[in-house]
């Protein structure tokens, strides 16, 4: 369980989170969604250690993550796929997944390499491209690659970031599904964080809405589907 | 936190009492302290050339000490071949050395940090090339001969006998009191505030329409006028030539910056009196010691060396910034 | 045609170290964002250790050995000692400029420079000494006629391609090669992959450092060893670093065979006192025509 209490956090000089209070249940799809600048990614950035909380708490099964490094903070099985399919463009395919693998490759060398053939399967289209530089891809194999970047660290809880910026629809219905699947069959828990609330709720097994940095509403996916009057007044339809 | 108000009144103030200052000292001090003295004067016009340039605009150069040599050269030409007095020479060095600021300015425009550092400190390596290239006019690895001359009548008449190390410091210190004058006018004035926003957030001052790359090679202009200034008083004291200005005056004018603080003049002139009379300190202070004379020849640069990265990571202000903090509080 | 060779062999044979230097200078540049202007002065230090050694009776490879540790060490050492201290400074006070935060950091270099060469000055005093090379330095004989190059030149091109080839394969096969390469890229994406980015950047600078430990080995027997006999080195390494584009282990690679061959050329056709002439128009053409290097992306340098 991602279990988050009054958590203030800046980005630079602005105050992103005042004050943020919610958990996310292990093995389940949890969204946060709101407006732009409402601090959802400040939020995924804070909880991977990129940057520093004022105050508050973290905990994912038990540990703190607080004042940790991210490179601390992956090996306790979080993992963070940053806005905008971060990648490294001029790597090549396999060698990105690799690197997301690195740490664990002297304690557990047969596992990563049955982790990076799964990749493979995952998206096959990485497999055909595994010798191509990473730049060279389309957006949405570039999204994958970050994501199969991430999930190759074994990671238990699963930090998304906007998967669905830039790519066409279709794309991103194949690759949420993905997901969806992995949790289902692995028991990986995920914090996605989304624009497109329609997208996002409708994977999500639960919602946490937030405003200019605070939560206004932490219900069910389901729920916060139904409700009309939540949607009109914070998601603009 | 560095504030530039009020300042027409009060940079007068201490121009002239480093002036009464500097001519009580000379009158006291014995001719090897006077000579020390006069270097302290001239060289803060040099440091003074890196607080314009890297303590204002953010540039760095590593070849100050290269453009010391130009104004060197330009005021010996002009003394040995134009038979002109070092008055006029003086104004040619920093002419000469300006328009040689405005050349290398259009090179630096271009660059930032490391490359600047590295291409300056290739100048500084490469000018002593050019003096053996043209040996005939320029005097080759000896350099050529220049010096102050003896003191004008009227100041003989007025102080008594002065000697030669006191003639030094008494025609340097207007020199450096007129440069003093010009960096606090620069600093307080609009084009100060343009070269400090420069070296904040280059894009930022591009963005609110400061033309970053022409003030970049402006500074490099006013700062290497200084330079020349500089170099030119340090070579009338004997010695225009390749081992006058050696690679280690442009570190040791950045030193003298740094030290002192970067970003103020009385930094510039606490650096200068410490990168010169620090030698002679560690020599009083060890003689005790009885050192062997391989480590009193190094222990300066040793103890330079760790003040300067003392004063990078405690106290990058420097000196006078220390002061204005433990003044403010 | 002979001099022709023999300048030929002499640009190789120097290129093949200004090589090594800017390889050591390319290194920290990518992995910490820092020219690292102390770095011939570390291999100053660790030359004269191993001079040390062979004068107290040791053996020359084994000096040769801890000569490279000891590049390893002291590059670490100045990461670990004054530029992590400094970064961790870097958004306060006077550093708090984007252009001081590029400043600095030469500032501190030049400081580490000034403490290696006065200790060095201190402990191994202030004459130049010879250093030996480990091979006989006499002109190659091959089917009765006497080549244009010498038993040590050949050395010296070989351990230069051997080490180049082992970096090769370090950068390109290794787990910590990717690891080293992907921080340089993007440290963000790194750190999220896991890797310890603090530790790569300290390991950048060891390798920095035994990179120019072995060009300082390799060169001192053909000058002699004082605390500042290096320093031109490094001015030579920086241009050739500058003209491969700073960025590019490669590109540093060809460019110090390019200073090698051009301070040759200017040696053997011209004369010694133009070297650093010819140099600062070789580099300011460079940075004029073609800003990025020989091998630079097209990414605009002061961004």
């Amino acid at each position: 369980m991602l279990e988050i209490r009054n958590l203030i956090a800046s980005y630079g000089p602005v105050l992103a989170i005042r004050d943020i209070s919610f958990t996310a249940d292990a093995g389940k799809i949890t969204t946060v969604i709101g407006a732009n600048g409402a601090g959802k990614s400040t939020l995924l950035r804070v909880i991977s250690g990129l940057e520093p909380a004022t105050s508050g708490s973290i905990t994912w099964q038990g540990h703190s993550l607080l004042n940790k490094t991210p490179e601390a903070i992956v090996r306790l099985g979080v993992a963070h796929v940053p806005e905008g399919h971060a990648v490294i463009a001029s790597l090549t395919v396999a060698e990105n997944i690799e690197m997301g693998a690195l740490f664990r490759r002297r304690a557990h060398k047969q596992d990563v390499r049955v982790a990076i053939s799964e990749m493979y399967a995952l998206f096959p289209r990485l497999e055909e491209r595994r010798n191509q530089l990473a730049g060279t891809l389309s957006g949405g194999e570039r999204q994958m690659l970050a994501i199969s970047r991430a999930l190759v660290s074994r990671p238990s809880l699963l930090l998304l970031d906007e998967p669905s910026l830039g790519l066409a629809p279709l794309v991103v219905e194949q690759i949420i599904a993905t997901i969806k699947q992995l949790c289902i069959s692995t028991g990986l828990s995920v914090l996605l964080v989304e624009q497109n609330a329609n997208t996002a709720l409708a994977v999500a097994d639960h919602g946490v809405l937030l405003s200019l940095g605070s939560v206004v509403a932490d219900q069910p996916a389901s729920l916060m589907r139904a409700d009309s009057a939540l949607r009109s007044a914070y998601l603009g339809y | 936190m560095f504030k530039y108000k009020r300042t027409g009144i009060r940079n007068l103030a201490i121009a002239l009492i480093f002036t009464v200052a500097i001519i009580a000292l000379g009158a006291i001090l014995d001719p090897y302290n006077q000579g020390q003295l006069a270097v302290v004067s001239m060289l803060f016009i040099g440091v003074l050339s890196v607080t314009l340039l890297t303590g204002t605009s953010g540039q760095i150069s590593l070849g100050q000490g290269a453009l010391m040599a130009v104004g060197g050269y330009a005021s010996a030409l002009t003394i040995l071949n134009l038979g002109l007095s070092i008055w006029f020479a003086l104004v040619m060095a920093i002419i000469v050395s300006a328009l040689a600021g405005l050349l290398l300015g259009f090179a630096a425009a271009r660059l930032t940090g490391p490359y600047l550092a590295g291409t300056t400190l290739v100048l500084a390596l490469a000018l002593p090339s050019l003096a053996i290239r043209f040996e005939s006019v320029l005097g080759g690895d000896v350099g050529l001969n220049v010096d102050f001359g003896n003191p004008p009548a009227w100041l003989v008449s007025a102080f008594g006998e002065i000697g030669y190390e006191q003639w030094q410091l008494y025609a340097t210190v207007p020199l450096t009191c007129l440069a003093l004058l010009a960096t606090a006018n620069i600093l307080s004035s609009r084009t100060g505030r343009m070269w400090r926003a420069i070296r904040d957030h280059e894009s930022a001052a591009s963005l609110m329409g400061i033309n970053v790359s022409n003030n970049k090679i402006f500074t490099f202009v006013v700062s290497s006028g200084f330079a020349g200034l500089s170099g030119a008083l340090y070579g009338l004291r004997g010695i225009v030539g390749p081992s006058v200005y050696p690679i280690s005056l442009s570190l040791l004018l950045l030193t003298g910056a740094i030290l002192g603080g970067l970003r103020s003049i009385a930094g510039a002139l606490i650096g200068s009196a410490l990168v010169v009379f620090l030698p002679d300190l560690i020599e009083w202070a060890t003689r005790p010691l009885a050192l062997s004379e391989q480590i009193g020849n190094y222990l300066p640069g040793l103890i330079g060396g760790v003040l300067l990265h003392l004063t990078v990571i405690l106290n990058p202000g420097g000196i006078a910034h220390a002061l204005h903090r433990h003044k403010n509080k | 045609m002979d001099t022709a060779l023999t300048t030929l062999f002499l640009g190789t044979t120097r290129g093949a170290v200004f090589a090594l230097v800017a390889m050591g200078l390319v290194l920290v540049w990518r992995g910490a964002g820092i020219v690292n202007f102390a770095q011939m002065g570390q291999a100053m230090f660790s030359t004269y250790i191993a001079s040390s050694l062979i004068i107290s009776g040791h053996g020359y490879w084994f000096a040769f050995a801890t000569a490279l540790i000891a590049g390893a060490l002291l590059g670490a050492l100045v990461d670990v000692a004054v530029m992590r201290p400094l970064t961790k400074r870097s958004h306060s006070g006077i550093l708090a400029s984007e252009s001081m935060r590029a400043t600095v950091p030469v500032i501190a270099s030049l400081g580490i420079l000034g403490i290696l060469q006065s200790l060095a000055g201190m402990l191994w005093a202030a004459e130049e000494r010879g250093f030996p090379s480990p091979v006989s330095d006499v002109a190659v004989k091959a089917f009765g006629k006497t080549a244009p190059f010498t038993n040590f030149d050949l050395f010296i091109i070989i351990v230069v391609l051997l080490t180049l080839a082992a970096t090769t394969l370090f950068f390109t096969k290794t787990g910590m090669g990717l690891a080293m390469r992907a921080t340089a890229l993007n440290p963000e994406v790194a750190r999220l992959s896991g890797i310890r980015i603090g530790r790569v950047r300290t390991l950048s600078w060891a390798i920095s450092g035994v990179a120019s430990s072995l060009a300082g080995l390799l060169i001192t027997p053909s000058a002699n060893l004082s605390p500042n006999t290096l320093d031109l080195i490094l001015i030579v390494g920086f241009t050739a670093a500058v003209v491969g584009g700073l960025e590019s282990l490669p590109g540093s690679v060809v460019g110090g065979f390019i200073l090698g061959l051009l301070i040759a050329v200017v040696n053997v056709y011209d004369a010694p006192d133009d070297v650093f002439l010819a140099l600062l128009i070789f580099l300011l053409v460079v940075l004029i025509v073609k800003p990025g290097g020989l091998f630079g992306s097209k990414r605009v340098r002061n961004v």
